[in-house]
C-alpha cells in the first residue's frame, strides 16, 4: 500500500474501499492456495507412511521366504548414513546426513577417529529433523517451524513440507544433495548413559568409526 | 539556509523606513560554516604575532662537568670549583635547578600561517551571511530587539554621520565596503552573527564584490560564490513532498521476531502443523489399541471361563493363580513378533509397554495384506 498524496473525501473513501476489497480477495485466495496445499502435504504424508510400511514388510517377508527356502537374504547396502562428530572443528556432538557412496566411505575412513557413523532408520530420521532440524535459509540456521520455510528453499525440487524431507533423506531421493544442504547440521547434546571411549573404534568397544545399526541408540540418547 | 526575503527596505537614520527597495545581494544567502570562519579566523590572527624565545644561553652559563661513575651519584653533568652551595649541584638539565628549559623555544618558529584566498573568501562571506539571520545574531548578544530589519540597511545619507548615537543604532566600526573582507569585522573572535549596518551603495556593491551564482564576482579575479550542499535544507517537507512518497514502497512495520521452536514429537499442535497426516495416524494406533485391548481382554475372559469350567469338572481349586502366568506368556509371544514394526510408527506417542503389545498384535494381520 503506497502512502498518497492528500485527495478529497470522497475519492479517498472510494479508494479505500476497494482497496479492501482487494486485500480481502487476496486473503482469500492466500486461504485457499493454503488450503489446498495442506491438503496435498496431507496426502504425501499418508503416502508415505503407506510406502516406509510396505519398505519395512517387502523386508521382513523377503527374508522370511529366504528363510523358509534355506537362503540368506542379504539387505540392500545402505544409501545414507548419519555422522556424528566427536571431536570437529565445527562442533563436538552435531551430526550430520551423508549419501554413501565409495568416495564418501574414503572420506570417512581417513577421518574415523573423529567421527561416529551408522545407517540411521526412520525414527531416528524422523527424530532428528522433527526435534532438532534447522533450516539453512538466506545463511541463517533457522528453526523449521513451518511447512512453508521448507516449500520456499527446497520447492523447486518437489519438497514442500517436513515429511517430504524426511522422505527424500530416508529413501535416497534425487534431491538429496539439496536436502541435505538445506539442513543445518544437527546440534545433538551429550549422550544421555554415557559413550564408552571416545578415542577408539566402536569395534574395539569405543565410540568412533563405523556402528552400522546401532547409530540408532546412540541418536536416540543424544536427542 | 537563510531565509531572506529577496528585497529589502532601507531606513533613514531615526529608525523610519524609505520606502526604498534593495535586492539581497546573494551573498547573503551564503551557506554558513562557522567552523571555516573559526578556522580561517584562528590561522589568520597568527599573523600578529610577534616572536618570542628564551634566551639562547640560559641555563647554560655554567662550566658543568659529570663526575662519572663509581662516585655513587647520578651521572648528570655538576657544577665545577667549591666553596658555595651551587658547586656539585646538577646543571645543564631539564630536570636540574637552573638548568635549560626542555626545548628552548627559538625565534625561527613558524608564527604566521597562510589560508588559501578562497577560504578566506568563504569566510567572509559566511559571517556575512550570518549577519542576516536574526537568531544568529541575537546569540552572539548583540541588542537587536528594536532593528526592524536584518540585513539593515541605510539611506546613503547616514554616512555623513560622525557618531552612531545620532542615528541611535549601536554601531562599532564604520567601514567601506571593500575593508570588509576583513573578517575581524564580520566576525570578531571567529563566531559569526554580528550585527552590521549597511549603506545602500555598500549594500548593493556587495553583488559585484562576490558575485552571485549567476555571475562571477567582477571586482575579484576568478571568484565564484560556492555551491550550497543542500539547496533546499526542510527535509522534512522535502520527505513528505509527492515526488518522493512516490517513489517509495510500503513501510514494514512488522517486527519478525523469531519463532519459538517447539518439540513436534511431544507437542501435538505443532506437529500437526508440520504433518496433518499424524493425527490420523496416532487415532488409527488409539483405535488399535482399544480394539486390541478389548480383544484382550474378551481372550482372557474366555480362556479364564473356559479354565473354571475344566476345573469345575477337574475339581482343582489352585488352577486360577496360572491363568496369569499364560497370559502373560500370550504377552511375550507377541512381543517378539512387535520389534521390527517400531520403525512403522515414527510419530508414535509414548504408550506404557505392557499396553503396547496387544495394540500391535492387530496391525500385524492386518498389514501383511497389503504387502502380500
Amino acid at each position: 500500500k503506497k502512502k498518497v498524496p492528500a485527495r478529497p473525501e470522497t475519492f479517498k473513501m472510494q479508494r479505500n474501499f476497494t482497496e479492501l476489497k482487494i486485500n480481502g480477495l487476496r486473503k482469500k485466495f492466500a486461504q485457499k492456495m493454503l488450503h489446498k496445499a495442506r491438503t496435498l502435504i496431507y496426502e504425501k504424508a499418508e503416502h508415505y507412511h503407506k510406502e516406509y510400511r510396505q519398505m519395512d514388510r517387502t523386508e521382513i517377508r523377503v527374508a522370511r521366504m529366504a528363510r523358509k527356502a534355506g537362503n540368506f537374504y542379504v539387505p540392500a547396502k545402505p544409501k545414507v548414513m548419519f555422522l556424528l562428530q566427536l571431536l570437529c572443528l565445527c562442533q563436538i556432538f552435531s551430526g550430520t546426513f551423508v549419501k554413501l557412496n565409495k568416495a564418501s566411505i574414503n572420506m570417512l575412513r581417513i577421518a574415523e577417529r573423529y567421527i561416529a557413523w551408522g545407517y540411521p532408520n526412520l525414527k531416528s530420521v524422523n527424530e532428528l529433523i522433527y526435534q532438532c532440524g534447522y533450516g539453512k535459509i538466506s545463511k541463517k540456521q533457522i528453526a523449521l517451524t513451518d511447512n512453508t520455510l521448507i516449500a520456499r528453499s527446497l520447492g523447486k525440487y518437489g519438497i514442500t513440507c517436513m515429511e517430504d524431507l524426511i522422505h527424500e533423506i530416508y529413501t535416497v531421493g534425487k534431491c538429496l544433495k539439496e536436502a541435505n544442504n538445506f539442513l543445518w547440521s544437527f546440534k545433538l547434546s551429550f549422550p544421555q548413559g554415557g559413550m564408552k571411549k571416545k578415542t577408539i573404534h566402536f569395534v574395539e568397544s569405543g565410540d568412533a568409526g563405523n556402528r552400522e545399526d546401532q547409530i540408532n541408540r546412540l541418536i536416540t540418547r543424544m536427542n | 539556509m537563510a531565509c531572506a526575503c529577496p528585497l529589502i527596505l532601507m531606513y533613514y537614520r531615526k529608525g523610519e523606513s524609505s520606502g526604498k527597495n534593495v535586492t539581497l545581494p546573494a551573498v547573503f544567502k551564503y551557506p554558513i560554516g562557522p567552523d571555516i570562519v573559526n578556522f580561517v579566523h584562528t590561522n589568520l590572527r597568527k599573523k600578529n604575532r610577534q616572536p618570542y624565545a628564551v634566551s639562547e644561553i640560559a641555563g647554560h652559563q655554567t662550566s658543568a662537568e659529570a663526575w662519572g661513575i663509581g662516585r655513587a651519584v647520578a651521572r648528570i653533568p655538576r657544577v665545577q670549583s667549591g666553596g658555595t652551595h651551587r658547586s656539585g649541584q646538577g646543571a645543564f638539565g631539564n630536570m636540574c635547578h637552573g638548568g635549560q628549559m626542555f626545548a628552548p623555544t627559538k625565534t625561527w618558529c613558524c608564527w604566521h600561517r597562510r589560508v588559501n584566498t578562497t577560504q578566506k573568501r568563504y569566510a567572509v562571506c559566511c559571517a556575512l551571511a550570518a549577519s542576516a539571520l536574526p537568531a544568529l545574531v541575537m546569540s552572539k548578544c548583540h541588542r537587536i530587539e528594536e532593528v526592524p530589519e536584518l540585513p539593515l540597511v541605510v539611506e546613503d545619507k547616514v554616512e555623513g554621520c560622525k557618531q552612531t548615537k545620532e542615528a541611535k543604532h549601536p554601531w562599532n566600526y564604520f567601514a567601506q565596503c571593500k575593508q570588509i573582507e576583513h573578517l575581524k569585522l564580520a566576525a570578531p573572535g571567529g563566531h559569526v552573527g554580528r550585527f552590521c549596518i549597511w549603506t545602500k551603495s555598500a549594500f548593493r556593491k556587495l553583488d559585484e564584490l562576490y558575485g552571485t551564482w549567476r555571475k562571477a564576482a567582477s571586482l575579484k579575479s576568478n571568484y565564484n560564490l560556492p555551491m550550497h550542499k543542500m539547496n533546499n535544507t526542510d527535509l522534512s517537507r522535502i520527505l513528505k513532498s509527492p515526488e518522493i512518497q512516490r517513489a517509495l514502497r510500503a513501510p514494514r512495520k512488522k517486527i519478525h521476531c523469531r519463532d519459538l521452536k517447539k518439540n513436534p514429537l511431544k507437542n501435538l499442535r505443532i506437529m500437526l502443523k508440520l504433518n496433518l497426516y499424524t493425527k490420523i495416524m496416532r487415532w488409527n494406533t488409539i483405535l488399535c489399541q482399544a480394539r486390541n485391548h478389548k480383544l484382550q481382554v474378551d481372550k482372557a475372559a474366555a480362556a479364564a471361563a473356559a479354565l473354571e469350567a475344566k476345573s469345575d469338572e477337574k475339581g482343582v481349586a489352585g488352577k486360577k493363580p496360572v491363568i496369569g502366568k499364560k497370559g502373560k506368556k500370550a504377552a511375550v509371544s507377541v512381543k517378539k513378533q512387535k520389534k521390527p514394526l517400531v520403525g512403522k510408527k515414527p510419530a508414535a506417542t509414548k504408550k506404557p509397554a505392557p499396553e503396547k503389545t496387544p495394540a500391535e498384535k492387530k496391525p500385524t494381520t492386518e498389514e501383511k495384506k497389503p504387502a502380500a
